[in-house]
């Protein structure tokens, strides 16, 4: 199939990443016997280990495509997605890490300094520091370009953060905290430029955090003030005024990946072995069936939009926002299905573990659809890639 | 992509357009045959694509013969392009020569059966079939029964014709203890049968529906940027443009799991990526086929314009050989036995560093 | 309830209604039993049938809320709810009478001329004449305001053309009201100079109709053409220039109906009726969602209709109901495919096969006729502030 923004070209990951799939599928397996952790349904949201972060890093498994000075394992994509199947299928809590090793280390690799990239990535790669991203504020969520947070001179000319972030996640966990700022006053007719990320360690005099507790009570998001920071020019991440930039060629990578349709992916496991368990009925066995189906799509999909990004030969950004689009809401149909074909009470403290995963499902699918950019808003990037706008 | 794949896709394209155009749709509703295209599909090679060169084919791939099936699906054509495939799979995987000429496929409705039993040097074909596609108009209708397959030359069948609802033959065929000569029939070939017939099929109308549902969404994205309300495109209306973007979603999807289906079957036993393939297809046909409408307005809902040559066979095409619930039931019952544990495996499509 | 711009107060049907749908069951299982009328879907579109129309028309059920003085029989919009509803679920063939009864003969008996009263709905009322819409044209769709049939002033007559598109049923009705220019647009006000107009659809020059066929081939819809057509005053309906306001109003009427959630009601039923012999509770467990989801529209149904009675016009709840109801339709379709894997047929010996048959194929027409549901939600807005 070829249409104009719709192109996903046959792809099949090559044999040689089938060693890093069993190595990581017997890692997992020592752990779950050892209960070194339980899967939960949005754990990469949601659960995080300190422990188990560690033993990843220890593994080389946190920043395995970065260079081996920085402690990287210089592996490529296409095993990067491997590894990461692997953890978002078996609901492992790489919380606390994953936006050091999804976004934040590709952005100091490809935009920071040799400094910033020396003194940030070994730790991180080892599974002992976490960086949060700073973006989403509380006038700015879709329209990411309207921000506020500034970066400008004092009257000293030192330069000073001011301003706010919200839905900052994990940075209660996390040391430092990359945040994307104005460094030149808003021009409406180039909103695009004139902003840039800026690197601040979490305990920075003038940084003040609160918690934001999502319906389920727990504590993911925060919001993060910053009132007179004081930063050094050679916190800014990259060219000043190179922010937008930045963040949109991480768009692709986070749209797409596996985390997009497998949140709910405990959950079915949990109906499959409940229908192994009791027989199941019809309507049970159809819904699994359903569910696996789009499954197998959906990460088919997947694995050709990789194939093209490793390739380098083109962004391919709406194919990323049809996987994200199309795998979100899924994720949010996965539960309406599986409630309707179980008898089953969602609570996070029954004894049965599909009602666990039901319940932590059921609390987390508003944000599904929300996270890493709003369905509507996407729908909105894949129609104009159709070319309708 | 190989690039025989590329030539035949582009040749079918090419030939497809110009000869499976709505006034030929239209007349084969009537009752006329669209012989012009059947011939022209042959002398390209395009409908035993993938039939050895020894037994009458063109010796590609089942990849090369679903990509010609997926741009028949795409143009709505008239004539019976998957089912020849069908026919050339069995009869050639039974080792038998596959004869040229349009060709039906039985049986195809769920609980028929048809025995195929061997009379001393020749074999005797008895049983009935229902809802046939193209029967009257196939040269041969074959056969596959427990154990064998059969080409039966169409004349030595009775036949009561019928239609499905999108106007197409579908034929109530009777074989009264049929005398089928040694060349025509035989053993059936290993992984030839009944049940993998059915899985075939599936996968025949899954490809089918991808190419038939892409061509909704083109239609549906033209006619939008091209009809005008309120001053403007309805294809600037943020309502329309959204769900255009979930329909992109579908189209896509389609295509893939299709795509990957075939390629399980060239790799093997593809029982259940077809599975998975029918249901996924079958989910977006439906979604497709009432958004296209939808967005049409009235005008789709005509017997003139043409969304109408897609979207009748899609709501045909997602029933036959199977619709997405039975599949989704086989695919679940067949995991949840394995367990939970064998959900990712299937998915992931690797069972390594697992206990075989 | 308390949300703005949406209420749907309580409303009962009074004993008379229920006394009266006792009748009208009576008559259809008569009409069954000696083969009078098989149970199709989307029988209000697809169903035409003078004869039955007609025995609806001799037992009062037609022109049931009009005045007596022009052969109504002052009933209760309750009751003609309750009669409507009835034949619907029955599948029954109503479409013949199906537009004059519910809008065409409301619209000339508010603001028809006595001679339009006298003449016509009595005999609406009878069940002996039939209407056509004049409303879409090919280059308005969901932008009605822009439509270009025009009638202009010319040697002091008025002279209609134009053409007029998706008319159901004007090949067999005896007039159509057609909304046609009456004043050049405006565009400072585009809902302006326009009227509504009686054609007689069998005896008017310079009046040429041809059909449009659905996809299954069938004949409902038509498209009228209007060359130089004489029109005379006493058939502009009410005041020239009134045509917006008239045709807003009977949107009210059109859109509020059992006939919005009940075209595939045929084919519940028949899923019920099958599944008598199935054993598998989740099945069940389906049929009694989709039975579920009709109980509550007609319950928001009949509240609607109870505004009316009391003379108002809750035309943003008719949208939800339109809405929410052709919605149900669509996927009623799908989800009773999911049930029971039959194979849809319309010649099928088995009822069920050939009732989702025709759902299916009629399935498009659903969410777009009587506006296409995205308009509608568009007027839902609206009528909460949200525009």
């Amino acid at each position: 199939m070829a249409m104009e923004g719709l192109n996903f070209p046959p792809m099949d990951l090559p044999p040689e990443t089938e060693a890093l799939r069993a190595e990581v599928r017997q890692f997992l397996a020592e752990e779950r016997a050892n209960g070194g952790y339980e899967p939960h349904c949005d754990a990469w949201m949601s659960h995080w280990s300190p422990d188990f972060s560690r033993k990843l890093g220890a593994r080389g498994w946190i920043g395995i495509m970065w260079p081996k000075k920085y402690g990287g394992q210089e592996r490529s994509a296409l095993d990067r997605y491997v590894l990461t199947e692997e953890l978002m299928s078996a609901g492992t809590p790489v919380f606390s890490h994953w936006v050091s090793d999804r976004q934040i280390g590709p952005t100091l690799l490809a935009y920071g300094s040799e400094a910033q990239c020396a003194l940030l990535l070994p730790e991180i790669a080892k599974g002992n520091l976490f960086l949060a991203a700073g973006l989403s504020e509380p006038d700015s969520g879709s329209d990411l370009a309207s921000i506020r947070t500034s970066l400008l001179p004092d009257e000293n000319g030192k330069l000073r953060l001011n301003g706010r972030k919200i839905w900052t996640s994990a940075a209660h966990l996390s040391q430092y905290i990359i945040v994307l700022c104005r460094t030149s006053p808003f021009n409406i007719e180039k909103r695009h430029e004139g902003i840039s990320q800026v690197l601040v360690r979490t305990d920075t005099p003038g940084i003040s955090m609160r918690p934001i507790h999502l319906l389920d009570g727990r504590h993911h998001f925060n919001e993060v003030v910053f009132e007179d920071v004081e930063v050094d020019p050679d916190q800014i991440i990259g060219e000043p005024g190179n922010g937008w930039k930045q963040i949109t060629d991480e768009l692709v990578y986070e749209r797409s990946g596996p985390e997009r349709y497998l949140s709910t992916f405990p959950l079915i496991v949990e109906l499959a072995n409940r229908i192994n368990r009791d027989g199941g009925t019809s309507a049970q066995k159809a819904a699994l069936g359903k569910l696996v189906a789009q499954l197998w799509t959906l990460r088919r999909m997947s694995v050709r939009i990789v194939g093209l990004m490793a390739s380098g030969k083109a962004l391919p950004n709406n194919e990323a926002a049809v996987i994200k689009d199309l795998g979100t809401r899924f994720e949010q149909e996965s539960i309406a299905l599986v409630r309707s074909v179980v008898d089953a009470r969602p609570s996070k403290d029954s004894l049965d573990p599909l009602e666990v995963r039901l319940a932590e499902a059921i609390f987390h699918s508003p944000g599904m659809t929300l996270r890493g950019g709003t369905n509507e808003i996407l729908r909105g990037v894949i129609a104009r890639g159709l070319g309708l706008r | 992509m190989s690039d025989i794949r590329d030539m035949l896709v582009e040749t079918s394209e090419k030939l497809f357009a110009d000869l499976s155009t709505a006034e030929v749709i239209n007349a084969s509703e009537q009752g006329v045959w669209a012989a012009q295209l059947w011939t022209a599909l042959e002398e390209a090679g395009l409908t035993l694509a993938a039939v050895p060169e020894d037994l009458g084919g063109a010796g590609g791939t089942l990849g090369d013969a679903f990509a010609v099936v997926r741009v028949a699906g795409r143009y709505a054509a008239p004539v019976p392009v998957a089912e020849t495939v069908l026919a050339g799979w069995a009869l050639a995987g039974s080792g038998l020569k596959v004869p040229s000429g349009p060709l039906a496929i039985a049986p195809v409705a769920a609980g028929d059966a048809i025995e195929i039993a061997k009379a001393g040097e020749s074999w005797t074909v008895s049983g009935t079939a229902r809802h046939v596609p193209w029967a009257r108009h196939a040269d041969h209708i074959v056969v596959v029964g427990d154990g064998a397959a059969a080409a039966v030359p169409r004349g030595d069948c009775r036949i009561e014709e019928g239609a499905n609802m999108a106007g197409e033959p579908n034929d109530l065929v009777t074989f009264d203890k049929v005398r089928v000569d040694a060349g025509a029939a035989g053993p059936a070939g290993e992984g030839i049968g009944p049940d993998s017939l059915w899985v075939m099929g599936a996968l025949g109308r899954a490809v089918l529906m991808s190419g038939g549902l892409e061509r909704a969404f083109e239609h549906t994205v033209r006619y939008t940027s091209e009809r005008v309300q309120f001053g403007r495109a309805l294809s600037k209306f943020q309502a329309v443009q959204q769900e255009i973007a979930i329909m992109a979603g579908e189209v896509a999807a389609a295509d893939v799991a299709a795509d990957a289906a075939v390629a399980a079957a060239e790799a093997g036993d593809p029982t259940y990526q077809v599975a998975a393939a029918k249901a996924r297809v079958g989910q977006a046909a439906s979604r497709i086929a009432g958004s296209s409408h939808q967005l049409h307005g009235a005008m789709g809902f005509t017997h003139e314009y043409p969304l109408q040559h897609n979207t009748r066979r899609l709501w045909v095409w997602r029933d036959e050989f199977g619709g997405e619930e039975e599949w989704a039931e086989k695919l679940g019952a067949w995991l949840a036995a394995a367990g939970g544990d064998e959900v990712w495996p299937f998915i992931s499509g690797s069972r390594a560093g697992l206990a075989a | 309830m308390a949300i703005d711009g949406l209420s749907f107060p309580p409303a009962a049907l009074p004993p008379e209604s229920e006394a009266l749908r006792a009748e009208v069951r009576a008559f259809l299982a008569e009409e069954r039993a000696s083969g009078g009328f098989e149970p199709i879907c989307d029988s209000w579109m697809s169903g035409w049938s003078p004869e039955f129309s007609r025995k609806l028309g001799a037992r009062g059920w037609l022109g049931m809320v009009w005045t007596k003085e022009y052969g109504g029989h002052e009933r209760s919009p309750l009751d003609r709810f309750v009669v409507s509803e009835e034949l619907l679920a029955a599948g029954a063939p109503v479409s013949a009478h199906w537009i004059a009864d519910r809008q065409s003969g409301p619209l000339i008996l508010r603001f028809g001329t006595e001679e339009q009263r006298r003449d016509i709905l009595p005999r609406i009322a009878r069940g002996e004449a039939y209407f056509a819409i004049g409303l879409s044209e090919p280059d308005s769709g969901s932008d009605l305001a822009s439509i270009r049939t025009a009638m202009t002033r010319e040697n002091g007559r008025w002279v209609l053309n134009g053409r007029k598109i998706w008319s159901s049923g004007a090949h067999m009705a005896d007039y159509m009201i057609a909304l046609v220019r009456s004043a050049p647009p405006d565009p400072q006000n585009r809902h302006a100079g326009m009227s509504q107009i009686l054609l007689d659809l069998k005896n008017t020059p310079g009046l040429s109709m041809r059909p449009i066929h659905i996809l299954t081939g069938a004949h409902h819809f038509n498209e009228v053409t209007f060359e130089d057509v004489e029109i005379a005053d006493d058939q502009i309906i009410g005041e020239v220039g009134q045509g917006w306001a008239q045709v807003t109003d009977e949107l009210g009427y059109e859109r509020s109906g059992p006939e919005r959630f009940l075209s595939t009601f045929p084919l519940v039923t028949a899923l019920v009726d099958k599944l008598r012999h199935h054993d598998d509770p989740a099945k069940r467990a389906v049929a009694g969602r989709l039975v579920a989801q009709l109980w509550a529209m007609r319950q928001m149904s009949v509240r609607v209709v109870g505004m009316l009675a009391a003379g108002e016009m809750p035309n943003v709840e008719a949208a939800v109901v339109k809405d929410m109801g052709t919605r149900f339709e669509r996927e009623s379709v799908d989800i009773v495919r999911g049930v029971l894997a039959e194979r849809p047929a319309t010649d099928s010996d088995d009822p069920f096969a050939r009732r989702l048959a025709e759902a299916i194929l009629h399935s498009p027409g659903y969410t777009l006729r009587g506006g296409t549901n995205e308009i509608l939600r568009g007027i839902i807005a609206k009528g909460m502030g949200l525009r």
